[in-house]
């Protein structure tokens, strides 16, 4: 006998990921901490041994709240001030 | 799309136990027996409906949610064909951006969808909104609640690990479903009193499983309502942190009836919430390092009160139950709204 598979189809994401730099040296950099416990120390660490191993400079620290997708404002920031934003972290 | 939206596996016999074995092989089901979709389940649910009206496009896996693969999840459940129109109003409410289900799915919080059925369509599906209404024992509160956990896991997505990372996962994430009890509510029903002048309608508030509150003794609001405030006041719901949250109060008719008798509505009963449900700010701080407040609890001082919520719409009132003197509270996860949409039935 048959039977249906639940899960249907999938749609094509909203977005997609840009590709990832080649080189990061003279790069902008940026921060986007979504502030669950302990993130804004993993990324300003990893962020500082990222300038000290490639050159590139870190130009701007954003927040966002944990649960919600950040503001179109920090977005257009970051967008606007640096090439490559380092971001995410779970509890 | 990127999959066959109605692709099939052979199933060696119609017993539910072979089911769960080939679903096993996918990481399909929630551990308990389901019913096998067979096409002539799945179109006896759907009654002649549009099998490919997309519903719903629901995250994290961007899942399409067709009126078909609705059917599919509500036939593994055990619904009947009367249960499908609420089932498809909640799948709708599920994309609702206020109510955050992208956050919703993938927090280490407990939280689960509570579906509270309203109107009509509560009483020709077989509901239950009294003596035990949010559990065990009637089929259409089971299965649909049961329905929509399906749905999160295989159409969203949302299985533990790789889409749900609840820490502990909790009970209301097999089935949380309830229908409010309109006869017995003083105040008529809830979904007009936010705006949804339907016959049907169904509201989902994604919290956690109810807190129990218990007044044998009281025949005025005040008491009986100090320990809801007082259910109200933990450290641990996310309410706290998270002053947007919403709480639902599920009164019992009999704690209903003694706030009514006295004069009280619901906007009585949100305000005088507002106003008992509180903690010191200076212990609220020492709690939390990280508060999303709204602006004007940020300035209070430390030796003021806060309320557990920023405004006393926050805390919606809703008539659940039968005999007996036990109320609950449903706490919010937080970031999320709760949303009313009309049934269709």
């Amino acid at each position: 006998m048959k039977v249906y598979a639940p899960d249907g189809a999938v749609g094509s994401p909203a977005v997609s990921p840009a590709p990832s730099l080649p080189v990061l040296t003279g790069r902008r950099i940026g921060i986007l901490d979504n502030t669950k416990p302990n993130a804004g120390a993993l990324l300003e660490g990893l962020a500082q041994r990222l300038v000290a191993r490639t050159g590139a400079e870190l130009r701007l620290v954003e927040t966002k709240n944990a649960a919600l997708a950040a503001p179109d404002e920090v977005i257009a920031r970051l967008e606007s001030e640096v090439e490559a934003v380092l971001t995410g972290s779970a509890d | 799309m990127t999959a066959d939206a109605r692709a099939m596996l052979d199933l060696a016999d119609d017993d539910p136990a072979a089911l769960t074995a080939l679903y096993e092989q996918h990481g399909w089901g929630d551990g308990l027996p389901m019913v096998p979709p067979t096409p002539q389940r799945v179109d006896e649910m759907l009654a002649g409906a549009d099998p490919d009206e997309v519903i719903a496009v629901l995250p994290p896996r961007s899942g399409i949610a067709t009126r078909h693969v609705i059917a599919v999840n509500a036939v593994l459940a055990g619904c009947e064909p009367r249960h499908l129109p609420v089932l498809v109003a909640a799948v709708g409410a599920l994309a609702a951006p206020e109510l955050n289900l992208v956050g919703v799915n993938a927090t280490t919080h407990c939280v689960a969808p509570l579906l509270i059925v309203h109107g009509e369509v509560a009483k020709t599906g077989g509901y239950n909104s009294g003596l035990g209404a949010f559990g065990p024992g009637n089929r259409a509160n089971a299965t649909t609640g049961r329905a929509v956990r399906l749905i999160l896991m295989h159409v969203c997505g949302a299985r533990p690990g790789p889409g749900d990372a609840s820490t502990q996962g909790g009970p209301a994430k097999y089935s949380f479903c309830v229908a409010e009890n309109t006869s017995q509510s003083p105040w008529g029903g809830y979904a007009p009193s936010v705006g949804v002048h339907a016959a049907s309608a169904v509201t989902l508030h994604c919290g956690e499983a109810p807190h129990n509150v218990h007044d044998m003794e009281s025949l005025e609001p005040a008491p009986i309502l100090d320990k809801v405030a007082s259910a109200m006041t933990s450290l641990g719901q996310n309410n706290a942190p998270i002053s947007s949250g919403e709480y639902f109060v599920a009164l019992c008719p009999e704690h209903a009836a003694a706030c009514a008798s006295a004069g009280w509505t619901r906007a009585h009963i949100a305000s005088y919430l507002f106003n008992r449900a509180t903690l010191p700010v200076a212990e609220l701080r020492r709690a939390f390092d990280l508060r999303a407040w709204a602006p004007w609890q940020q300035t209070l001082a430390d030796d003021d009160r806060m309320s557990m919520t920023e405004h006393p719409d926050n805390i919606r009132i809703v008539v659940i139950g039968g005999a007996g003197k036990h109320s609950s509270v449903i706490p919010s996860w937080g970031m999320t709204k709760s949303v009313t949409v009309a049934v269709d039935a």
